[in-house]
């Protein structure tokens, strides 16, 4: 694949100044948002020339920090991706909005070409360094080092100490970074829930992690197989706001309006044009140069065509991770009493394609014994384009559709219009080239109510699959609640109508013969309806809508029989196009199917 | 009334159940489904009895654990019964405790609270169909302080002695009724022309001390909300063994209605298999009645829809014309009329509201109950 062109524009200065937005708010975030955009950038690396990452990550204090309360500490990621040219470094490091992303309406995870460079800045503004970069693509005979700085005067990159090196390995960047920050590793906004996050979205990830002093980490992938790329489509004209717009129409020189048009968005023919010309585009620009409309001038182009009704944007540009490789993954969350996941055909809301999956997993590290009805809410993991989403939750759709869904139904514990409680990770993926953020610094999805109730009928599937085993150990208390009830009453039940009746201990041998016969007949019939629930949850299992974790099990088969298609809710998911049911009816639908 | 005592009962359905476990077939108990949708109303009768529906409980694993606490209680009852020992819910609640702890095998009857015992006791009077307090559980006496200068009470004591209370040398000191009306005997040393049941104890202290009594020659009781067992077992007492017409007076609502007043009149669902000893069919509707507002111009006010008891007591009213088979019956007609003024108009009118009529005097409320009761001006 050949190697996109890096573009630039504006200035640093901005940036510099508003570090805040974009994920330098605190000594805390700034730590982890350089991990992140690292980290993200190598998956996207790799991504883009299908190479199974390797990524390698070390962080420790070195020292105290000059600001306030903060320590120094030094961030180090590596990896295996196609590595850079020496003359790209420095854009990429030192120069604000440069990226091969832009604009291409694929899912990556960067998008806007700020992330790494905000890193480099708030490591030369905090610990006057910069970034220091090692680098080697396959052409390069040996890696070369350097210091990158950020010329935030002119966004420019400074290349400083540039040196010729040895490298242990054929392609790939490494990048560390001093900074001024604080280390939190546990926690909604921690190192670890980032990193182990990222593992459980990246099936296809190698990740290994030294934190402080804690022994160094290996998560291995759990398949060999990256997520199939989709053929990247151009973007549709109506998910773009006008500033991408006009900075989208800089990537292609000097072309009319019409063939940018036509060329660069999908969705847009001849025909459509004349319909903008009806909607107010003066027909004088179509054949005008791009280059040469002023920014006026786009505005009404842009007004026009968002005047105008365009077919949806087509869902192929969607990648999912797949309920197989999620399946697997979700095993490295920790110890997984059982589990379901589902992918979701990708659909359109909102006029924009998307894809939601969701994995529910209870956890065994999570289970407190002795205090039934008193867990905590579950753990929520959240992602956008499978990078960890961790500040803000209250505001996301993807928390809000959690929170209309009627968990009680499948067996779980939920106060009112809450997160239900329980030992339960629920992890839900939201895929898409254009995901609303409500923020720019990306950490909340925009609750549209269409993409939340894309999302509610995902958790909807992934709670009916689930309530399959909750109602198995229900049914496995019950019948040993039962039993502990018959031990204890019955002897009580026949001495007291002894005494009362004044009858003799022939009778009472009798009786307490004839109870047992009959509260034995209670019980078989309870052992059977557990043995049924079992059959149950078994053919679930078999049929890939549940997974049991047992410790020598093989991986789960990936065949899903008919069953599959006739009992996951049905009409609903097949027509994309129908209103969002009202919540009641949907509701009552599900439960019906439960029992 | 039945022929078997309540010990023989007991000692019958012991036997039977025991004899069930012998043959390993399920034991079953039987209890009188007390609630309104089995409830009957024959206006001949005048109160609400049961229905033929039951509730059963067969033994199973899940029933067997309310069996033995049914018959745990039972034999203790037995005791009390042989022994004459007498007991609250609240004391028997702590016996049962006790009982456990001095014997751990019983752990798992152990009650954690007394709606738990107190329920199995409810339980055990709908199998036997009898009273809690032939059972000698009795509660609390409550409510009925009674006033007269006519009336004399004999009460045969526990160990079969006689008490005699007169009334009328009580002074301004209320007589209190018993739970247990079938110890009492009534007598009139003069004759009694009405009794007057007030819904507030505090108005009929009020009158009393006002000097309604010296007036009149009546009883002059005060119901202090929903009627006690005491109350009702009294006012039947009063209407079987003195012959004379009964007024209830109280506030213009539809929880006095439903709730005090009927439950005076006819008894109530809850307590099915008692009515027939606990309510008095004879008690009029005396006021406030709808037309008494525009009559003596009282302050009456909007019930608050946002007030949930108010809102949930018209929402009742509302259920009762609809299930409640006395006030569907057209013997209440007039009753049911007041309901539906009530759930129409929206307004409620209080006993105290008499006392606006002429702010200086004191006794003008005792002259509008002496007119309303000469003009029959009642329902
Ligand atoms: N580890 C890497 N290996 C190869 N190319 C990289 C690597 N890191 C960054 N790049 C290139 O540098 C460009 C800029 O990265 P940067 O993080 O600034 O922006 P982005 O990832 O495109 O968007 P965002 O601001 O949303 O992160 C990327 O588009 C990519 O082409
Ligand atoms: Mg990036």
């Amino acid at each position: 694949m050949a190697k996109q062109k890096i573009t630039s524009s504006s200035t640093a200065e901005y940036f510099s100044k508003n570090l805040q937005q974009v994920g330098f708010s605190s000594p805390t975030k700034a730590v982890l948002t350089t991990l992140k955009e690292a980290v993200d950038n190598s998956l996207d690396a790799c991504e883009d020339h299908e190479i199974l990452p390797e990524i390698d990550v070390v962080i420790e204090k070195i020292g105290t920090g000059t600001l306030k309360n903060t320590d120094l500490i030094r961030i180090k990621i590596s990896d295996n991706g196609p590595g850079l040219d020496a003359e790209e470094v420095t854009k990429v490091f030192g120069e604000y909005l440069a990226s091969s992303k832009f604009g291409r309406g694929r899912c990556s995870r960067g998008q806007q070409g700020i992330g790494i460079s905000a890193a480099t800045t708030w490591a030369q503004l905090t610990s006057a360094k910069g970034a220091t970069v090692i680098t080697k693509t396959k052409g390069m005979r040996q890696a070369v080092s350097a210091r990158v700085e950020v010329d935030i005067k002119n966004n420019k990159g400074l290349l400083k100490d540039k040196k010729s090196i040895t490298w242990d390995r054929p392609h790939g960047v490494s990048v560390e970074f001093e900074i001024d920050g604080r280390i939190q590793l546990q926690g909604e906004g921690g190192l670890l829930t980032y990193l182990n996050g990222t593992a459980l979205v990246n099936p296809h990830l190698n990740l290994t992690y030294k934190l402080l002093d804690q022994p160094k980490q290996k998560i291995l992938r759990v398949t060999d197989k990256g997520p199939d790329i989709p053929e990247a489509t151009e973007p549709h004209p109506h998910t773009m706001k006008l500033g991408e717009f006009i900075a989208f129409s800089h990537l292609f020189g000097r072309v009319t309006l019409k063939v940018w048009l036509k060329k660069a968005f999908s969705r847009i023919t001849d025909n459509t044009i004349q319909e903008f010309i009806k909607n107010g585009l003066p027909k004088k620009y179509v054949d005008e140069s791009i280059d040469k409309l002023s920014e006026l001038q786009f505005k009404e182009v842009f007004g026009a065509i968002h005047k105008t009704e365009l077919m949806a944007p087509s869902t192929r540009s969607v990648m999912i991770i797949g309920e197989e490789a999620f399946s697997k993954s979700v095993r490295r969350l920790g110890e997984v009493d059982f589990f379901s996941v589902v992918t979701r055909k990708p659909t359109i809301c909102d006029f924009k394609p998307v894809a939601v999956e969701v994995a529910i997993a209870r956890l065994k590290n999570l289970v407190r014994d002795g205090s039934e009805g008193n867990d905590p809410p579950v753990q929520v993991l959240r992602f956008a384009n499978r990078v960890p989403l961790q500040f803000d939750k209250s505001a996301c759709a993807m928390v809000k559709a959690i929170e209309t869904v009627n968990w009680r139904a499948y067996g779980l514990q939920q106060p009112k219009d809450s997160l239900p409680n329980g030992p339960y990770v629920i992890a839900l993926s939201l895929v898409s080239p254009f995901i609303k953020f409500k923020n720019a610094s990306k950490e909340t999805v925009d609750a549209s109510d269409e993409l939340v109730e894309e999302i509610r009928r995902t958790l909807i599937q992934a709670g009916q699959r689930l309530s399959r085993h909750i109602r198995k150990e229900t049914k496995a208390n019950d019948l040993e609640e039962k039993l502990r009830h018959i031990e204890q009453f019955c002897p009580i039940l026949v001495d007291c109508l002894c005494r009362i009746t004044k009858a003799p201990a022939a009778r009472k041998k009798k009786a307490n013969e004839g109870l047992v016969k009959l509260l034995g007949r209670d019980i078989n019939l309870a052992k059977k309806q557990l043995e049924e629930a079992e059959v149950h949850a078994e053919k679930a299992k078999k049929s890939g809508k549940l997974q049991v974790v047992k410790k020598d099990e093989d991986e789960t088969k990936e065949e899903a029989p008919v069953e599959l298609e006739a009992e996951t809710p049905d009409v609903e998911i097949k027509e994309k196009k129908a209103k969002p049911a009202p919540k009641k009816k949907t509701e009552k639908k599900q439960i019906e199917k439960v029992d | 009334m039945r022929d078997e005592t309540i010990p023989e009962m007991s000692k019958d359905l012991c036997s039977r159940l025991l004899t069930d476990l012998e043959n390993a077939k399920r034991p079953v108990m039987e209890a009188v489904k007390c609630s309104l949708d089995n409830s009957n109303y024959n206006p001949k009768v005048g109160y609400l009895t049961p229905g033929d529906k039951m509730v059963r409980t067969e033994l199973n694993v899940s029933s067997v654990q309310k069996m033995s606490r049914a018959i745990f209680l039972l034999e203790i009852f037995l005791r009390n019964l042989e022994t004459g020992a007498v007991n609250t819910k609240r004391e028997l609640y702590y016996i049962a405790k006790g009982e456990v702890k001095h014997n751990p095998a019983l752990k798992p009857l152990d009650f954690l609270d007394q709606t738990e015992s107190d329920s199995v006791i409810d339980f055990i009077c709908e199998m036997l169909e009898c009273y809690r307090e032939e059972l000698n559980c009795f509660a609390n006496d409550r409510g009925g302080q009674t006033y007269s200068n006519q009336l004399v009470v004999t009460e045969t004591l526990p160990d079969g002695g006689k008490a005699v209370v007169d009334l009328s040398s009580l002074g301004t000191t209320p007589f209190q009724p018993k739970n247990r009306p079938q110890s009492l005997k009534l007598k009139a040393k003069k004759k009694i022309d009405f009794c007057l049941v007030v819904e507030s104890e505090g108005t009929a202290n009020t009158f009393v001390s006002n000097g309604f009594c010296k007036r009149n020659n009546c009883i002059l009781m005060g119901a202090q909300g929903v009627p006690s067992n005491a109350v009702r077992g009294w006012c039947k007492l009063i209407q079987d063994e003195l012959d004379v017409p009964i007024y209830f007076f109280g506030d213009l609502d539809a929880y006095t209605m439903q709730n005090i007043f009927r439950t005076l009149k006819a008894g109530s669902a809850a307590s099915l298999i008692r009515n027939s000893d606990f309510s008095a069919p004879e008690v009029r509707f005396l006021g406030v009645l709808p037309e008494d507002i525009k009559k003596y111009d009282l302050n009456d006010y909007p019930v608050k829809e946002t007030d949930v008891g108010e809102a949930r007591a018209l929402k009742k009213a509302a259920d009762a014309l609809k299930n409640d088979p006395f006030f569907k019956d057209k013997k209440n007609k007039g009753l049911s009329e007041i309901l539906h003024w009530l759930l129409k108009n929206k307004r409620r009118c209080e006993q105290q509201a008499f006392f606006t009529v002429d702010p200086r005097d004191p006794t003008m409320p005792e002259k509008i109950i002496i007119e309303k009761i000469k003009r029959k001006n009642y329902i």
